[in-house]
This record gives structure tokens, C-alpha cells and sequence, in this order.
């Protein structure tokens, strides 16, 4: 990997159900340490991009390169590699344990230790889940949900973090801190994160750069604090008109 | 009294060897949402290869059941591989997984029907002197049968709830496609449930060949497995157990007291009578946690 290639590349990229085209030759990168936002509406491909990505879903043409490394085909694979997806609506294993879903994220991981050290870091972040550890994952409020479903990612200690929509269904303090959170987890443990938000006003603000997406292509790029100013942007997504 | 103790003992004994079936089924059922029917190959597969293994090879009873386990985890795999990895690649609908089962297992049995032949074996080895406690006396391979089964089932137990890739099976029988994302490998998931049933009903076919005759249609009993684990609650691992040791213990004396030729029909009126009270099964819940 050259110094200043991209984390994560995607070039050209096409993804179909069936017939329908979900993404439409999509361009967009993330580089280390950057928090990248991708706002769009209802069904305008974020999570098909996030999907495609954690390698959960298979692409048409296009490529995806991590590390100037062409993507792996199985979502295994791809965590491994360092990329791991919180994906849509959280979904916590509800039946097992906070401490067993934690577990399950540390799964490609055999470092006992610095297993223990993000756990440190998780309870620094989210003190809550400390205290619920035996709690079954399905009996915690959507936020504390939310919480688990970032430690958990974290507990496979990523290299490129991929967030869908962590402010989904839930209420807006909570999501202020959950937003707080991530940008912590970007300054100060220096995760790279790729995020994709309906709320474009939170993602802008906590975000280096971000893309617009609609109905399956990219549409703008730029930075958040441009994008935030944007008259466009702020007409369809920010809901301010005038 | 005394009967009633080996009738007892005899029923938990056949109960654990349906238990080895019936947790194959809720392990697969669990993860896949489909019942593998060609356990009922499988097992007949597994006694077939350790009676050989003795009758022909002369091996001890030991080398023969590790002969016979291994030679029918590859043919589960094998299986999985070959008939079902395909469909699951594919998202084909669970009917079609139960389908390409059938054809499977009737493959499997009709095989061993023409390369063995039909006829009914005696499993050679000796069965017969029975155990004494006090004035009970109890079956020997009874004892055994009931003992690894039950060590089985333990070790499985520990594999699934005390180790990391039984949290990744366990994970996967919730939700596959989140397991995944952890880097849970579902190839690798697949492969561990095909290789632990396989050597489920190999087991399982080497006691029960012990106790009636090793013949290619002897499958035919994995229906009392299944009978277990819908009572149990399909999908749960103690629900399995649970159910078939009832199962087990009710169809032993109702044989004793009543009549063997009512033996059968009375695990049915069992079936439906459970079903009538609880819909799930005895330890089933709808959706969720299943192992
Ligand atoms: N499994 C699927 N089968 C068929 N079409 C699908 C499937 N998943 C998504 N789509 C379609 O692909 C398009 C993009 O869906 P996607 O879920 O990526 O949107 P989204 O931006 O995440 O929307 P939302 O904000 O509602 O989560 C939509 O038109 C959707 O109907
Ligand atoms: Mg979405």
C-alpha cells in the first residue's frame, strides 16, 4: 500500500437484486482516520453499499479495494481483513448475554489480553454495558442496543468501522450521545469510520467529508461543514427551505 | 417392582439412543430451519460399517464404533456438501432442502440395501449377561448404550455452551447472517453440525443395531427421534433430550404392560396429546434462542 492510497477504494461499483440496480456504478473512499458520512433518503442503496462492503452482499461490477486489496468474498473473511459492519436496526443476538454478543465480536480474535484492554476502552466508552453484562442482549433499551452493537464491533478491534444508521429508531439525546461516542472513538482511539445517516445534519457535523447519495449514485461529495451550507442539501435533507 | 426398575432403566437407556437422533435433528433444524431426513440413512449407514468392521475386519468393538463414526461424519458432510451447500448457496426455499433429504436418504438406503442386502444381522457381539443391582437386572449394552449417550451429550453440551466456535454455532442458530459479520464462517458452522450429527447417528445406529438387528431399513426408527424432538420443541437441544427420554420410558412400558404391537400408536397418541397442550413442544419457543 502506497502512503497515501486510500483505506477503502470503491470504484465503478454496480449491486442488483434480481433486476433492480440498487447502486449504480458508485464512486467513493475512505482514507486513515477519517470519519466519511453517506447520507440519503429512503432506499437510496446506503445499506446495499454498507452490505456490499462488509461483503454480505455479492456486487455486479465495480471493485471494492481495502488496503489496495481487492475485497474477500465471504463476510468472514472481510472482518478478518479489519472491516466490520454495525449493521441496520443493530441486531444484537438477543438471546445471549452483553458479555457473549462481546464475545462474538472478538470471534477472529485468540489476543486474550488486549482482548481485555478493549474492553477497557468499551466500559470507558459506554459505562452502561459494564453494569448489564449478564443481561440477555434482547432485554436492553434500543440505546443500550445501539452501545452493544458498536462494542461489539469493537471487539474485533477494526481497522475501517462501517455504521448503518446508528441513529435509527432511537430518541434524540440518546442519539446525540451515541454520536458523541463515535467521534470519540475517531479522535481519540483513531478508528477509521464509514457511516451512513438519514439524520444529515448530525452525520455532516461530526463527519471529515460525506457523500450524497440518491437512488443508487453519488450525487455530491465534499466536505460536512460545505455540505452543511449547501442549498441543495439543505432544501432536501436538512429540511430547511428558503 | 423389579421389572418395573428394568423397564425403567431400559426406557432411559433406548430414550438416550433416540436423543442422539433427535438433538441431530434440533441442531440442524435449528440452524437451517429444516428437518434432515436422511438421518434415518446415516444410522443405518453407521451400524452397516461397524458390523462389517467386526464381522469381516475382526476389529474390536471400539476400533469398529471409531471406524464407523468417522466413515459416517464423511458421508454427513459429504452429504452436506453435495445436496445441500448448493440450495443454501443459492437461499433455495427449506422445502427444497427437506426434498433434496428424501432423495438422499432413499439413495443412501436403497444402496445399502443392494450392496449388503436385505436381511436382518445380529449385531455380533455379546449382549446378553445381563448386570445385577440388587434384584434388577440390567441389559449390559443397556447400560452402555445409556452411558455414552449420555457422555455424548455432555460433551456436546460443553462444546456448544463452553467453547468459542459452539458460541458461533449458537450464534448462527439466532441470526446467520450477524454471525457472519463477527467472522463467523458459515462453510465452517455447516461443517461442524454435519460432522457432529453424522457422528450422532452413527452412534446411534451402532446401539440400536445392538438392541434389534442391523438391516438397511432400520432408519425407519429416527421417526420416534423426530416424534422426540417435535414433543421437546423443535430446534431445542433439551427439548430433544427431554422429549425422548419420555418417549423412551413410556413406549418401554407401555411394551411391558400393555403390548408391544401397541407400542408405536401410543408414541403417536403422545405426539398428538402434547401437541394439543403445547403447540411448540414441551421446551419450544417461537423464534428465538433454539440450541
Ligand atoms: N433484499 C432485497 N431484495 C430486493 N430489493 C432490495 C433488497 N434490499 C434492498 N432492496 C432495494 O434496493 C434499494 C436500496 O435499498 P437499501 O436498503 O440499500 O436502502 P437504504 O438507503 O438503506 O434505505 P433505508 O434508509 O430505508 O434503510 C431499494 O429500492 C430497495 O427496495
Ligand atoms: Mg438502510
Amino acid at each position: 500500500m502506497s502512503a497515501n492510497s486510500p483505506l477503502l477504494d470503491v470504484q465503478n461499483l454496480v449491486v442488483h437484486y434480481g433486476g433492480i440496480c440498487a447502486l449504480n456504478s458508485v464512486n467513493l473512499h475512505v482514507d486513515s482516520g477519517e470519519i466519511v458520512a453517506v447520507i440519503g433518503a429512503n432506499g437510496a442503496g446506503k445499506s446495499t453499499l454498507m452490505r456490499t462492503i462488509a461483503a454480505v452482499k455479492t456486487f455486479t461490477s465495480g471493485a471494492v479495494l481495502f488496503n489496495g486489496q481487492p475485497l474477500k468474498k465471504d463476510a468472514s473473511r472481510v472482518v478478518r481483513d479489519g472491516i466490520t459492519l454495525v449493521p441496520e436496526g443493530r441486531r444484537i443476538f438477543a438471546p445471549l448475554t452483553v458479555r457473549e454478543n462481546l464475545m462474538l465480536g472478538a470471534y477472529t480474535r485468540s489476543d486474550r489480553k488486549e482482548q481485555e484492554e478493549t474492553l477497557e476502552e468499551i466500559y470507558a466508552l459506554f459505562p452502561r454495558l459494564k453494569e448489564r453484562l449478564h443481561q440477555r442482549g434482547g432485554t436492553l433499551s434500543g440505546g443500550e442496543q445501539q452501545m452493544l452493537a458498536v462494542a461489539r464491533a469493537m471487539m474485533s478491534k477494526p481497522r475501517l468501522l462501517l455504521l448503518d444508521e446508528p441513529s435509527l429508531g432511537l430518541a434524540p439525546i440518546v442519539i446525540d450521545a451515541m454520536f458523541d461516542a463515535i467521534v470519540k472513538l475517531n479522535r481519540e482511539l483513531g478508528l477509521t469510520i464509514l457511516v451512513v445517516e438519514q439524520n444529515a445534519s448530525l452525520a455532516l457535523e461530526m463527519c471529515h467529508r460525506a457523500y450524497v447519495l440518491e437512488t443508487g449514485t453519488i450525487r455530491m461529495e465534499g466536505r460536512g461543514s460545505d455540505l452543511l451550507q449547501d442549498k441543495r442539501v439543505m432544501e432536501s435533507y436538512l429540511g430547511i427551505t428558503g | 417392582m423389579e421389572l418395573f426398575f428394568q423397564q425403567i432403566v431400559s426406557g432411559i437407556s433406548i430414550g438416550a439412543v433416540y436423543s442422539l437422533l433427535a438433538v441431530g435433528y434440533a441442531l440442524v433444524y435449528s440452524v437451517y430451519n429444516f428437518t434432515n431426513w436422511a438421518f434415518d440413512a446415516f444410522m443405518a449407514f453407521g451400524a452397516f460399517m461397524a458390523f462389517y468392521a467386526i464381522s469381516l475386519f475382526f476389529m474390536p468393538f471400539w476400533a469398529a464404533a471409531l471406524i464407523s463414526i468417522v466413515l459416517t461424519i464423511v458421508l454427513s458432510v459429504g452429504s452436506e456438501r453435495l445436496a445441500y451447500r448448493p440450495l443454501r448457496l443459492r437461499k433455495a426455499p427449506r422445502l427444497f432442502m427437506m426434498i433434496s433429504a428424501m432423495g438422499a436418504n432413499l439413495m443412501i438406503v436403497n444402496l445399502l440395501n443392494l450392496i449388503f442386502g436385505g436381511s436382518f444381522r445380529r449385531f455380533p457381539v455379546d449382549a446378553a449377561k445381563p448386570f445385577f443391582i440388587g434384584n434388577v437386572s440390567i441389559g449390559r449394552m443397556d447400560l452402555l448404550a445409556g452411558a455414552i449417550s449420555f457422555a455424548i451429550l455432555a460433551l456436546l453440551w460443553w462444546f456448544l455452551y463452553r467453547t468459542k466456535p459452539g458460541l458461533g454455532v449458537r450464534a448462527s442458530s439466532i441470526d446467520i447472517m450477524t454471525a457472519s459479520l463477527m467472522g463467523v464462517n458459515n462453510d465452517a458452522v455447516a461443517f461442524i453440525i454435519f460432522a457432529v450429527t453424522g457422528a450422532l447417528s452413527s452412534v446411534a445406529g451402532v446401539f440400536y443395531g445392538i438392541k434389534y438387528a442391523v438391516f438397511p431399513y432400520m432408519g425407519l426408527v429416527t421417526i420416534k427421534a423426530m416424534i422426540a424432538s417435535i414433543v421437546g420443541g423443535l430446534g431445542s437441544l433439551p427439548g430433544a433430550v427431554v422429549g425422548s427420554l419420555i418417549l423412551g420410558v413410556l413406549e418401554t412400558l407401555v411394551a411391558g404392560y400393555i403390548s408391544s404391537t401397541y407400542r408405536d400408536l401410543f408414541s403417536f397418541l403422545f405426539l398428538v396429546i402434547i401437541l394439543l397442550f403445547f403447540p411448540n413442544g414441551l421446551m419450544g419457543k417461537s423464534g428465538d434462542e433454539k440450541l
